[in-house]
């Protein structure tokens, strides 16, 4: 046997684990809906093909539209807490004058632990309506009690709440990175310019964080974009379908109304949509390269 | 630390000199903020239901106790924290090896193998189409192998992560490949080197994964609560979440279910962190 052969079968032999699992739950899934969604499958009998009908019924399906524009809605609102706050915190936590900074960044990082699901019923329970900590503060300050079970924005505000916790130790962990990596004679030049630390940061650290800063917002824009498990955890897509977003009226469709065929087609739409944005993100890193 | 590049020194240098006590603080109180959701419920588990659903509240409990975690442990909690512990040991496992294999060949052999690249690429797709949208075919694959109401339902099709294949091949890229030639010639067999060479070299990777991958699969919700449906299957996840009802949340098992479900990441995370918050890992935050 050749040389070149034999590195040619080690190399499927290392491949193959990966790969053989990689096929089966992932590739033959992705060809699966493709399938499926051109039929009326119910996930248990029946299954015709129906051609386009299920395509031309998502473009139609004012519900679809409804929780596909909440969703985007809710990710524009959030995108600028999910990047700004850890940029700032890793600014707080990289500047010279600031001591505790080890337990400080334990503490941050401690709720990216936590399930979304248990992170949702944290907030949930200080923002109960009935003897919720929140309440609690706004009646102690004179306030009257908010209702952030039944109001469509407040209930948003609490999801919001905890999906920016979720991730902030991360992103400020990825942004400490990068400051640490910056040159110091940048600094040094600036200061000597007379810049001060706010100038410093404006004109100095958040151009150079510029590639970090796409980073971190894109990848808040998928996270958010199918923001799921956390909703169970906080309002499961209530009150009425007020905080009921994309991949939960999928779930809506296939799961609990038995569409599957129906649910496939939405998936495969709203694929492309996540495809479009991470292509642009793997371009523009050069595959994560960079990093 | 790992960063031991001059602008941290330029810090360290300066450090003694001037602390401002006014960023120390607002450093302080941001930390306090984000942390106090997990004080508060891990203090309210401990309060008795009177002072739970009363006013005024407290910070501390003003009477201690435990029946919340005793009514849970009860309900054969302990079941579910094995279960959990398999699918996240079992599943950890298998993803570091297989990751490391699969990164390791993609790194390795680029250049006696054309076609790496191509190959990376289709595992590129599993980042670029999240596995939300794809969950209904997925639970529709699984049903047919069988492994619906299988723990190896929620292990087989997670545990390929691209995120950790990619960690693998981007450490052994950096590996000259001259150093395997030199092992070839000594004789080695290509695993050989692979398993008692080449992959303790990649521990501090082999580290984070397996922090990564246990905290994934220990905290994994959507595809158990679709494939385990026997009690006796459940994680801790869907014990949890069977506490939310349709008519309200048992608040007083589901606060104690949430803070035993806390503690075995914390503890994993406070002996590795310094990998974690040390390093620059930014390739992905998803299973």
């Amino acid at each position: 046997m050749s040389k070149n052969s034999r590195n040619h079968r080690v190399f499927w032999l290392f491949i193959a684990p990966s790969g053989v699992l990689f096929t089966i739950f992932f590739l033959i899934p992705l060809f699966l809906n493709l399938i499926l969604s051109f039929t009326n499958y119910d996930g248990w009998k029946q299954m015709d093909f129906i051609g386009i009908e299920n395509y031309v019924r998502v473009l139609q399906d004012k519900e679809f539209y409804s929780a596909f524009f909440r969703s985007i809605i809710y990710t524009i609102v959030n995108l600028p807490f999910k990047v700004a706050i850890p940029l700032l915190l890793a600014v707080l936590l990289t500047s010279p004058k600031v001591r505790f900074k080890t337990l400080a960044r334990t503490l941050i990082y401690i709720p990216v632990l936590l399930s979304a699901l248990v992170m949702g019923i944290t907030i949930n329970w200080m923002f109960s309506q009935e003897y919720g900590l929140v309440n609690f503060i706004i009646q102690q300050l004179g306030g009257s009690p908010l209702e952030w079970g039944s109001n469509v924005v407040l209930a948003t505000i609490v999801i919001s709440v905890a999906s920016t916790l979720m991730t902030t130790g991360f992103f400020m962990i990825i942004y400490i990175g990068s400051i640490n990596n910056l040159s110091s004679d940048i600094y040094e030049a600036a200061e000597i310019d007379g810049a001060n630390s706010v100038q410093k940061f404006i004109s100095v650290t958040f151009p150079l964080l510029a590639p970090t800063t796409f980073l971190v917002t894109l990848l808040s824009t998928i996270d958010l974009l199918k923001e799921y498990a956390l909703v169970q955890g906080v309002t499961q897509g209530g009150p009425g379908t007020g905080t009921t977003y994309t991949i939960q009226y999928i779930f809506d469709k296939g799961f609990n109304q038995g569409e599957y065929g129906y649910a496939t087609a939405i998936s495969a739409i709203v694929m492309i949509v996540f495809a479009i944005i991470a292509y642009v993100q793997f371009k523009t890193n050069q595959g994560g390269e960079k990093y | 630390m790992g960063n031991k590049n001059r602008f941290s020194n330029h810090n360290r240098r300066k450090q003694k000199k001037d602390t401002n006590i006014v960023l120390t603080s607002i450093n302080l109180t941001c930390a306090f903020l984000i942390v106090f959701p997990i004080i508060w419920l891990l203090s309210s588990s401990f309060k008795p239901s009177s002072e739970l659903f009363a006013y005024p509240l407290s910070l501390f409990p003003e009477e201690f106790t435990i029946d919340h975690y005793i009514k849970v442990i009860e309900n054969g909690f302990f079941r579910y924290i094995y279960n959990s512990f398999f699918l996240a040991v079992v599943g950890t496992l298998i993803t570091v090896a297989i990751s490391s294999m699969c990164g390791y060949a993609l790194a390795i052999y680029r250049h006696n193998v054309k076609y790496t690249n191509i190959i990376f690429g289709v595992f590129l797709l599993g980042t670029l189409i999240p596995g939300e949208t794809l969950t209904i075919s997925q639970f529709t694959v699984i049903s047919e192998l069988g492994l619906y109401n299988n723990i190896w339902g929620v292990i087989f099709p997670v545990v390929t992560t691209t995120t950790g294949i990619f960690l693998y091949r981007q450490f052994y890229l950096t590996v000259p490949t001259s150093f395997v030639e030199a092992a070839r010639i000594d004789g080695a067999g290509e695993f050989y080197i692979f398993s008692k060479i080449m992959l303790p070299l990649s521990k501090s990777v082999t580290i984070t994964l397996c922090l990564f991958s246990f905290m994934w699969r220990w905290n994994d919700y959507i595809l158990p609560l679709l494939v385990l449906s026997d009690q006796k299957n459940y994680t801790i996840q869907i014990a949890i979440k069977n506490f939310i009802g349709a008519n309200g949340v048992d608040w007083n098992s589901i606060l104690a279910g949430s803070v035993i479900s806390i503690i075995p990441i914390t503890i994993l995370f406070l002996i590795l962190q310094k990998y974690i918050t040390g390093i620059n890992i930014s390739s992905g935050d998803k299973g």
